[in-house]
């Protein structure tokens, strides 16, 4: 859905006058040829926005781009500023257009994707391009900081951006400045000098002052700009300049209280009611201005200040909308706080009416509440729920619902729900049993309908569902597993037909409660459920995530082939007519490098995680993605035989973890601990089974499973290392327990995996009968899906048994295949194999492109580029780029596309 | 100085300020800047003075200063 922009933000301002000619900050600017950041900073009334336009203006004139976006304190929002940026940035190139659609999607990726193709967007952009950002002090998000300063970081080289705040920004600028790449304008620079301030006076305002009233003036304002104006607006029609400059100098009020004072005195009272009466407002027009005044000469008056240069910036070049000056302004509002305290309230309600009326919904919500207009507020604010949760506002949601009077919310149910969803999201629980117990009392037979208020009444019909969704969702939080799957079951029964989102919602709900018991069939109908619905619903992304659901499941059957099918069907859906792929795109390329890993196949497994890895870095992975693809890099690492990378990767998995939605079925620990068992450290192995608090008679669940198992491969390698056959029938015994659980469960890959395990007790035991035995279910099991890794992943042992099986005529197809694969050296016969990154820099290298443009197509710095050049150097053992080239080539390193 | 993310508003208790600006602030902005209190002093600087509710208020204060351009000498507050 296209959010409504103000147009009028994404205006230069159009001064009519041309003060004073400052030849020597224009210099300065054009000096900014290289810079990647012009960054003026001063006080209010410095000028800061007249310089940056008039500089706009003759860049344009000179064949830039200009985009520029007077910020707004509503923009302090990440979504809200990249919006206007992207939209800037669209209306100066309209080639450059791909960020700012993909904001209007309905639900938009994240900021970071939004850079990364802003950052594409700009480089092709055949003009240079100048990003202006006018009072950027009122962000004060370090979010939104923190993404500009990587904007920066990735600039295409004929871009740059000026910035005009009354605060430094909350990046750092130091290392722009220490690379020659910043250009500062501050209050000292901006100030007019003596001969500014006499020019001023004098040929501009024609004053006709002499040398030492102009200085005595310059002393007193210190050259505030701002100052002198008003200044010079006072004594205009004077008789008597000097006199008035003489009272002025000699008083020590703040300056400009003094000045405004005597610039107030001097307009006509309809004047003075109207500046004072209209300084509520962000901006400014007409017919809003007579909604305030209940005049009609609104346009009219704007237009007669701005002709006398009364304060005003006009917004459009058909000079319909204007806006104070941001300090003349303050004045004005304290003013009228201090003369008339209670006109303004009434003030901001006829502003949030008009523009209410006007479909200006966000600036309508600020002034119904600075109007202290509740009910106008809220109403206003219940519509917009929906919108902005679609547009990923809810932390401006949340403080905009904050903001309203805590009783208000009692008698509107669908407002109270729509505030218990912006705290939940915030991870605020505290409040939301009385709020929706609140919320439920309007739904109960003997309610007093009447004094209920609803503003969406369409949200109405969904509630009772919504109530017990977040009581689900809150008792799950609460680890209260029995609570959240009733509550979800009244949920679902609540839901209409056409609540698409409540009946989807709850169908997860009682997913999630199946597969943690382990319930694999009914959790994959109701994940299949819910899916579809969330689908109708149209939020795909959440459909995204519930594909790895699915896809995971159908791997823990043991069905390989419709997990990858799960998976396959999730990646066209998320890719197909789409510029940017939709985010959880890198979740489905880690699941299907791990099915990769299944079959064996660590190519395919590698490439899909650099894929992965790759989304990633465009934000396109779900948050624990991060974690989950280096698990799997961990997994592919041990099939390599490199244990002691594959616990490196196990860390920066563990470092990047957030925490998991689906049940935890591969604990990182348990894990752990079997990689120690293959790097040859069994003491620490041993370690973890020691603190992991299980037994061999620990009873089987199917969350359990993992580390059972990796238990009994602890005391598999005990028995091995001590001589000791006793841990090794523990072993058998505590598998076979796991497999009966498994069979019943329908989890073949757990049962698969233990029957391995327990041929090679058998073997070792010298049970052979039942080793072979053990082995032909295993083989039974991998038959028609393809897996290889459960066998091949068992080392020596497995060979001699898979050997055994040939030769007594059992599988031997498979077992034949099997043999094969283990005995195939790994790929990348290198001592220290590429990274998936490493292969990606690799294949650029042989193409034509220069390392600049490896960097611009990376969307990384230049410098990482060639650190990665220098290691795939390292790796290959050759100097060069060339050389690196044919040795990837002959070692079959490079992907097809590049190779042909 | 305050234990930050305590339990409760007490940790981010009220504090008792006085910020010293340049120049004789008019009296009128007493009401815009929350009720504090505005005094003279003969060096030609304004000193406000009162309670402010915690920090992001403090912070809010600040920025109400900056956006009338009035130049900040000292920020000052005692625990109360």
């Amino acid at each position: 859905m296209a959010r409504t922009l103000v147009e009028t933000k994404l205006y230069a301002p159009h001064p009519r006058h041309v003060l004073v000619e400052r030849t020597r900050l224009a210099d300065r600017l054009n000096d900014a040829e290289r810079a990647r950041l012009v960054l003026v900073s001063a006080p209010t009334g410095f000028g800061k926005s007249t310089l940056l336009a008039a500089w706009a203006e003759r860049r344009a004139a000179a064949g830039d781009a200009i985009a520029w976006v007077s910020l707004e304190p509503s923009d302090d929002d990440p979504t809200a500023f990249w919006t206007y940026v992207a939209a800037a940035i669209q209306r100066a190139v309209p080639a450059a257009r791909a960020a700012a659609t993909l904001l209007e999607d309905v639900e938009p990726p994240p900021v970071a994707t939004v850079l990364a193709v802003l950052v594409n967007d700009l480089a092709r952009v055949d003009a240079d391009v100048t990003l202006v950002l006018d009072d950027f002090h009122v962000i004060q998000s370090s979010e939104v900081a923190d993404q500009l300063a990587v904007l920066l970081e990735r600039l295409p080289p004929r871009v740059r951006v000026a910035i005009a705040t009354r605060a430094d920004p909350a990046f750092p600028i130091g290392r722009l400045r220490a690379k020659g790449e910043l250009v500062e304008v501050r209050a000292a620079d901006l100030r007019f000098t003596t001969d500014e301030t006499a020019a001023y006076l004098n040929e501009v305002m024609s004053l006709g002052l002499d040398a030492p009233d102009v200085t005595a003036l310059e002393e007193r304002t210190e050259g505030w700009i701002a100052a002198l104006q008003l200044a010079a607006l006072s004594m205009a029609g004077r008789d008597d300049p000097s006199a008035f400059i003489a009272s002025f100098t000699g008083d020590d009020r703040f300056v400009v209280d003094y000045l405004i004072e005597e610039v107030l005195e001097r307009q006509p009272d309809d004047v003075r009611a109207f500046l004072l009466e209209t300084s509520i407002l962000d901006r400014l027009t007409g017919d809003l201005c007579d909604a305030l005044t209940g005049r009609s000469d609104g346009r009219n008056m704007l237009e007669a200040l701005d002709r006398s240069n009364l304060f005003v910036v006009a917004l459009d070049a058909r000079r319909e909308w204007y806006r104070y000056h941001h300090l003349f302004a303050e004045l004005l509002r304290s003013r009228l706080n201090d003369e008339r305290p209670s006109r303004g309230e009434g003030l901001h309600r006829r502003a949030a009416a008009w523009l209410e009326a006007h479909a200006e919904r966000d600036a309508a919500i600020r002034h119904a509440l600075a109007g202290r207009d509740w009910n106008r507020a809220a109403d206003l604010l219940e519509r917009a729920i929906p919108d902005l949760r679609r547009g990923r506002q809810e932390l401006t949601l949340r403080r905009l619902l904050g903001a309203l009077p805590p009783e208000l919310m009692r008698t509107r149910p669908v407002l109270t729900i729509g505030y218990v969803g912006s705290l939940m999201s915030n991870g605020e629980i505290d409040d939301i049993d009385g709020l929706l117990a609140d919320a439920e009392r309007w739904l109960e037979a003997d309610a007093p309908r009447s004094e209920m208020v609803v503003a969406d009444e369409a949200e109405l019909a969904r509630l009772p569902s919504a109530i017990a969704m977040y009581r689900a969702a809150q008792s799950r939080i609460r680890g209260d597993d029995a609570a959240s799957v009733e509550h979800a079951h009244r949920a679902h029964e609540l839901a209409g037909p056409d609540d698409h989102l409540g009946r989807g919602g709850a169908a997860g709900f009682l997913a999630l409660a199946a597969w943690t018991r382990g319930d694999l069939d009914e959790a994959h109908a109701h994940w299949t459920e819910a899916m579809a619905s969330i689908e109708r619903a149209g939020h795909l992304v959440d459909a995204i995530a519930i594909v790895r659901a699915l896809a995971e499941i159908r791997a823990a059957q043991g069905r390989l082939r419709d997990a990858r099918r799960t998976y396959e069907r999730g990646l066209e859906a998320a890719t197909t007519g789409r510029a940017v792929p939709l985010r959880g795109t890198a979740d489905l390329h880690t699941g299907l490098a791990e099915l990769a890993l299944e079959a064996n196949d660590l190519d395919g497994a590698a490439e899909h995680l650099r894929r992965s890895a790759e989304l990633d870095d465009l934000g396109l992975g779900l948050p624990q993605n991060a974690a989950r693809r280096r698990v799997v890099a961990a997994l592919v690492r041990a099939a390599e035989g490199d244990p002691a990378a594959a616990l490196n990767v196990l860390e920066e998995a563990e470092g990047v973890y957030l925490g998991e939605y689906f049940p935890i079925v591969r604990p990182i620990p348990a894990l752990r601990a079997r990689l120690w068992l293959l790097a040859g450290r069994p003491a620490d192995a041993e370690d973890w089974a020691a603190a992991c608090g299980l037994s061999v008679d620990t009873p089987v669940g199917y969350l359990r499973e993992y580390e059972l198992v990796t238990l009994a491969r602890v005391l598999v390698a005990r028995s091995a290392r001590v001589g000791d056959a006793a841990p090794m029938r523990d072993a058998a015994m505590l598998l076979e327990r796991v497999v009966t659980a498994a069979d019943a469960g329908g989890r073949r890959r757990t049962a698969m995996e233990c029957l391995v395990l327990l041929s090679i007790a058998g073997d070792q035991l010298g049970e052979k009968p039942r080793s072979l035995a053990a082995l032909h279910r295993a083989l039974d099991l991998a038959a028609p899906e393809g897996y290889v890794r459960p066998f091949v992943g068992e080392g020596e042992p497995m060979t001699a048994l898979l050997k055994a099986a040939i030769a007594h005529g059992i599988r031997v197809p498979l077992a034949r295949r099997l043999l094969a694969a283990a005995e195939t050296p790994p790929k990348q016969p290198l001592p220290e194999p590429l990274s998936g990154r490493e292969l990606e820099v690799l294949g650029l290298l042989a193409t034509e492109l220069s390392g600049p443009e490896i960097a611009e197509r990376l969307v990384v710095g230049l410098s990482t580029v060639r650190s990665h050049t220098k290691r795939i150097y390292a790796k290959l053992d050759v100097n060069g780029r060339r050389a690196a080239v044919r040795r990837a080539d002959e070692l079959g390193l490079l992907p097809n596309a590049t190779r042909r | 100085m305050d234990h930050i993310g305590g339990s409760g508003r007490r940790g981010h208790g009220a504090r008792h300020y006085e910020i010293r600006i340049a120049g004789h602030l008019d009296t009128r902005w007493a009401a815009w800047f929350e009720g504090m209190s505005l005094t003279h002093a003969p060096d030609g600087t304004t000193t406000l003075t009162g309670i402010v509710a915690d920090q992001s208020a403090l912070h809010g204060l600040l920025q109400k200063l900056r956006d009338i351009g009035v130049p900040l000498l000292s920020v000052q507050g005692d625990q109360e």
